[in-house]
């Protein structure tokens, strides 16, 4: 009965989509205290593309433009960034992944990595400049490089602790 | 709305137009906020007072968990850390008592001199709750605003030196901008040779060192204060000091460490106060001048005299 009740779905729908919103908040701003320790002084990785992108490629959970719009306008609000700033490199790493997704369909797992990789610098990379283009100067180079590559190292970190935590999760299960 | 992998192109097209349309709107924002128009300026006050408790409360655990990992590590070199604290007690102590003797003659030159009556700021202090850092931008929230006076402009200093100024003013919070952020611009001078240039922040750990004179020869280690040109800052701020990079370019290491704010201090509006004996509050108690010493001058009739500070 339940299950036929439209205004019942929606709202259901509706409170799913809230709580995506408040994870990826939640995200951006533990990605953003990470510098309270002295490992991430430089810079802090870019976990939220890795959320996003394992939403989509692992777990199919295809997170909606709004919901990154104002994800990332908010983090730019909280962190005294350019408004627009992150909704642009969240927006546009949902494009690529999307895109490539649609465009490789039969990709091997091992791919996966590099998928990211080409996604994340591209993305980051238009962001990069695009920012360069309004401040008018070049920014160091060194939190940039730290970065990508302590974004690119976690990747496989976390997704080899998923794998691990879904096997031992299967095998109590069994 | 959250939803599964796109099943059909059609509905992925739709979808990408879409990410197109946000995209413009977001670069249509960035623009806006450029042009930092006081509507814009408005709401990002009013979200980031609204977020702050939000963000305080997100961030708190992730620091006392790096707290506990920084205290391990220090834990080590705790006997190093106590030698090394000794030895800079005792040098403090020597410098202590040289410059209580100093600020009194200080006083009377100035007096002497006639030199204009310095201006007494008033500081509010308030807690970090963000955490600095970022690629694009390097700011920080503090948990004072509009109803303790502070304002858009003034400076932000730790027991250390400047942090940097006041870019954003909500009712209970204020946002301020690094001294290491690329927006960053601070009028200094060279305290060894006194030359004038300014300073940008890179988003990285060093300043810019801009329009210094090509006749300056900046030394490794010199100490870098704010000139107070411009009027926007208060002079004799510690910034930083003088460092050397491998290419032989000058570069200015800030001496605040922007990763271990806890508290930071506005300098809010100055509120005026004449020079006097009784009101001057020095860091060392000062000794009243007794009315036999005879040093600051003679009147016509060719006896010394003692001004009264008030003059």
């Amino acid at each position: 009965m339940i299950k036929d009740n439209k205004n019942f779905y929606n709202l259901y729908k509706f409170s799913i989509t809230i709580l995506f919103f408040v994870f990826l908040l939640c995200i951006l701003n533990f990605q953003k205290s990470l510098s309270f320790f002295s490992m991430f002084e430089i810079s802090t990785p870019s976990l939220i593309s890795i959320v996003i992108y394992l939403c989509i490629v692992r777990f199919n959970v295809n997170p909606s433009n709004m919901i990154l719009f104002f994800t990332g306008f908010l983090h730019d609000i909280m962190i005294g960034n350019n408004l627009g700033t992150t909704s642009i490199f969240l927006l546009l790493f949902k494009y690529f992944t999307e895109n490539m997704i649609l465009e490789k369909i039969n990709k091997k797992n091992q791919e996966e990595w590099i998928y990211f990789t080409i996604i994340f610098i591209f993305s980051f990379g238009i962001v990069f400049l695009f920012n360069l283009i309004i401040s008018f100067s070049l920014i160091e180079l060194s939190p940039i490089f730290f970065h990508i590559g302590i974004t690119l190292i976690l990747y496989p970190i976390i997704k080899t602790s998923i794998n691990f935590f879904s096997f031992v999760f299967r095998l109590i299960k069994s | 709305m959250v939803s599964g992998k796109p099943s059909n192109l059609k509905s992925f097209k739709s979808n990408k137009n879409f990410n197109f349309i946000l995209i413009l709107l977001c670069l249509t924002l960035v623009f806006l906020g450029k042009l930092d128009l006081i509507a814009i300026r408005n709401i990002k006050a009013f979200l980031s007072d609204f977020l702050a408790p939000v963000t305080f409360a997100l961030n708190k655990p992730v620091k006392e968990i790096a707290g506990v990992f920084e205290d391990v590590k220090s834990a080590g070199s705790l006997r190093e850390e106590n030698i090394r604290l000794k030895s800079e007690v005792r040098k403090l102590k020597v410098i202590n008592s040289k410059a209580s003797s100093q600020e009194l003659e200080l006083l009377e030159l100035r007096q002497l001199l006639k030199v204009l009556p310095e201006r007494k700021n008033k500081i509010i202090t308030g807690r970090a709750i963000t955490a600095p850092g970022g690629i694009f931008a390097n700011t920080v929230l503090i948990n004072a605003g509009e109803d303790y006076g502070i304002k858009v402009g003034q400076p932000a200093i730790s027991s250390l030196g400047l942090v940097g100024y006041v870019v954003n003013v909500s009712l209970k919070t204020s946002r301020i901008l690094l001294l290491i952020d690329i927006n960053s611009m601070i009028p200094v001078y060279l305290t060894n040779s006194n030359w004038p240039a300014v300073v940008q922040g890179q988003s990285g750990n060093l300043l810019k060192i801009k329009f210094l004179s090509s006749k300056a020869e900046p030394i490794d280690g010199e100490v870098v204060q704010t000139s107070g040109h411009g009027g926007r800052l208060p002079s004799g701020i510690n910034v930083g000091k003088i460092v050397k990079s491998f290419s032989g370019k000058f570069y200015v290491k800030p001496i605040v460490d922007f990763h271990r704010l806890t508290f930071i201090s506005i300098i809010t509006n100055k509120t005026f106060q004449p020079l006097s004996l009784k009101t001057f509050d020095g860091f060392a108690p000062l000794q009243k001048p007794e009315s036999s010493i005879n040093l600051k001058g003679l009147n016509l009739s060719g006896k010394r005299v003692i001004e009264s500070p008030e003059d």
